[in-house]
């Protein structure tokens, strides 16, 4: 009997379809009833899995931190939560899950560059917000970023660049070169670098672009350090930069090397030692500390995870991110769609205004028609012209087996 | 380009070389007795690593780390001929190619599900370079490269030198002709599957001792040694292993002419040519038409 087996399962298709396009129709109220749908777009499996659960448990309890307040006023939000497997195919595939079939309205939290490039022309499509923490300077050009939906909440590239020449100047080097991982993101910090040490009246070889899952870098490593530099960037990640750290220790070298914080994980130190890693100086976008708003998420992340909301500087974004968009929700009106959203995410987070540290704080000055300034638990969170934020960075040093960190630069 | 740069150049080429002909004469063995490309030799040398990172933890000698994981590795590969190659016995090189490439994705899965995808690594105490007439050398280059010269002369000695690798080579030439002169298919095949488990390990191991043990590490070696395999002439060992030195030397010293970033197409062009030129590959001889 196939061939009525088929038709029964056509006929029951067909009835599924006709529900679901009735769902369509009638399902779809007017803007200001409906629920606002987070996705939570985070890397819960691959090589930003040492963040990805945290940054995703970060915006549930932060989403329910601004429940407790009271909510945005006249708008009811719903959270969907998706795994990038820090991977772009499978992170287009979760997107388009999220809008298509979830119907949200802004995806927050994307780690690594890639993954938030695969993502925002999907989400530019579908008129979603996008807030990530990814470095790409292509994430936030007017061509990528046309309708001002993207906003970046990691340093960016230039950004690291000349945070890598305030470093050299700190560090007074006088010779300075620079190897970068080939890809977009580590070839243009080293080139911000470059440009900005150039400009600083220094002077900086062609930096060496070397290639992924080389079994050595030695040769590389030889020619940076060929016109005797003192002063050594490496723009990697953590696999790579573990293999030139040890070649560099056993090549001798006495440059001081620096390295972004993403390039190096407990793995590294129980890989290498504290001999070879002795002097090593790390910088990262690091949490303020002392900040009102870092304090809350801390105790809340700790509840959470177990673990110092220190230890994962990309889930004190993720709170951020939250809070950043319900003050804009709450300031654009319960009618607003997310061009109107966008447009009002500057005057929420920027100077001038009151500074507030969480959304309860935010939302009371907001219904007394004040102007706020959100100063975050990752930093103050200003935006740009372009939607980036201005970050502080943390410089550490390591010295006896520990990083220790010396001096932020703000 | 300097003479000492020059010569460091020529170092990590032939440390490379060394590694890439260490997979690639996995490739060509399987190639040549069991008549497809295996797509899983690279996750066979992930297998080792691992496996060789978690016995040094446990028994703190690097040795029986390396020892261990060319015991398991040969396990493995036998296992995977008895479970899943031998079911593909006269079938098109298709099939068991496909197979292979699921066994492959299948042995990364079950790793990543227990280890996870963090990197790991080797103990091995960290000493400054020797240099040598201006080349710099690391003391561990001059182990691995003499380990892998010797698993790689052992290899070709069974194959060439024993009865058994005269077997194997009556069944690589002719598998009819083989049967027919009462050769044991049973026996060559669980050599052969013993010596591309061991002839994996032993890259593995000396790729994590090398670089990181990561779960990609084995698959990224892959199509250097598919490269190898094929330019030294399809089911060609001594081919392979000419081939795989060739690759990384050549990679290497081209390194001044074209940069870091694009000596791997540079030997993938030369590979190309060399196939318009000679398309049996370097030692292989033309198929005949039956």
């Amino acid at each position: 009997m196939p061939v009525r087996k088929w038709m029964l399962t056509r006929r029951v298709l067909g009835q599924a379809g006709a529900a679901t396009a009735l769902a369509a129709v009638v399902g779809r109220p007017a803007r200001a009833d409906r629920p606002y749908r987070i996705g939570a777009l985070n890397p819960i499996t691959g090589a930003g899995s040492t963040y990805g659960s945290g940054m995703q448990k970060t915006i549930l309890f932060a989403l329910e931190e601004v429940k407790r307040a009271g909510g945005v006023d006249g708008r009811p939000i719903e959270v969907y939560a998706e795994d990038t497997q820090t991977s772009p195919d499978a992170a287009v595939l979760a997107a388009r899950k999220l809008i298509d079939a979830n119907k949200v309205d802004a995806i927050i939290g994307t780690w690594s560059s890639s993954v938030s490039l695969a993502v925002l022309p999907i989400t530019n499509e579908a008129n979603c917000l996008l807030l990530h923490t990814s470095s790409a300077p292509a994430l936030s050009t007017p061509a990528q970023n046309p309708k001002h939906l993207a906003w970046r909440f990691q340093a960016a590239s230039h950004q690291i660049g000349d945070a890598y020449a305030a470093i050299a100047a700190h560090e007074k080097a006088s010779r300075a070169a620079a190897m970068a991982f080939n890809n977009d993101v580590q070839i243009a910090s080293v080139g911000f670098f470059r440009s900005a040490w150039e400009k600083a009246g220094g002077k900086l070889p062609n930096p060496v672009v070397y290639e992924p899952n080389r079994t050595s870098y030695a040769a590389e490593l030889q020619q940076a350090l060929s016109e005797k530099p003192d002063f050594l960037v490496v723009s990697g990640y953590v696999p790579d930069t573990s293999i030139i750290l040890r070649e560099a220790y056993e090549a001798g070298n006495t440059a001081k090397i620096v390295i972004p914080g993403w390039a190096m994980g407990p793995a590294t130190v129980k890989a290498l030692g504290a001999e070879v890693l002795e002097g090593l100086i790390v910088v990262d976008a690091v949490p303020d500390a002392g900040s009102a708003a870092f304090k809350t998420f801390d105790a809340a992340y700790r509840a959470a995870t177990g673990n110092p909301g220190s230890s994962n500087i990309y889930a004190a974004m993720c709170y951020d991110m939250v809070a950043v968009l319900t003050l804009a929700m709450q300031k654009a009106g319960p009618s607003a769609d997310n061009a109107a959203i966008a447009q009002v995410i500057p005057e929420v987070a920027n100077p001038p205004g009151q500074a507030v540290s969480s959304f309860a704080e935010g939302r009371k000055l907001l219904q007394a028609g004040q102007k706020i300034n959100y100063e975050g638990a990752s930093g103050p969170i200003d935006f740009d012209e372009r939607g980036d934020v201005t970050p502080v960075f943390g410089v550490s040093v390591f010295h006896d087996g520990k990083l220790e960190q010396r001096y932020l630069l703000k | 380009m300097s003479a000492a740069v020059g010569l460091n150049l020529a170092v990590a080429g032939l440390i490379q070389g060394l590694l890439i002909a260490l997979a690639g004469l996995a490739v060509s063995l399987c190639f040549a007795v069991a008549r497809f490309p295996n797509a899983a030799t690279g996750d066979f040398m992930t297998f080792a690593a691992y496996a060789g990172v978690a016995a040094q933890a446990w028994t703190g000698s690097l040795l029986a780390g390396a020892a261990s994981a060319v015991l398991l590795t040969a396990g493995l590969a036998v296992a995977s001929y008895v479970l899943v190659f031998r079911n593909f016995r006269g079938r098109s090189l298709v099939a068991p190619l496909i197979a292979s490439i699921g066994l492959a994705f299948l042995l990364r899965s079950v790793l990543t599900f227990f280890v996870g995808f963090d990197q790991h690594s080797f103990h091995v105490p960290i000493a400054r370079a020797i240099v040598f007439a201006g080349a710099r050398v690391r003391p561990i280059d001059l182990w691995l490269a003499g380990t892998s010269a010797v698993t790689l002369l052992a290899v070709l000695a069974v194959l060439f030198l024993t009865p058994i690798g005269r077997r194997m080579r009556a069944v690589a030439d002719n598998p009819e002709l083989a049967r027919a002169s009462g050769i044991r298919a049973r026996t060559v095949m669980l050599t052969l599957w013993t010596l591309i488990g061991a002839c994996s390990a032993v890259g593995g191991v000396m790729l994590g001792l090398q670089t990181v043990v990561v779960p990609e590490m084995g698959w990224n070696l892959l199509l250097p040694a598919f490269a190898a395999a094929v330019l030294g002439g399809v089911g060609n060992p001594t081919g392979a292993v000419l081939a795989g030195i060739a690759l990384g030397l050549v990679q290497a010293l081209s390194t001044p002419l074209v940069g870091f970033t694009y000596q791997t197409a540079i030997s993938f062009i030369l590979l190309i040519a060399t196939l318009v030129l000679r398309p049996q590959g370097l030692l292989g001889r033309a198929e005949p038409v039956r």
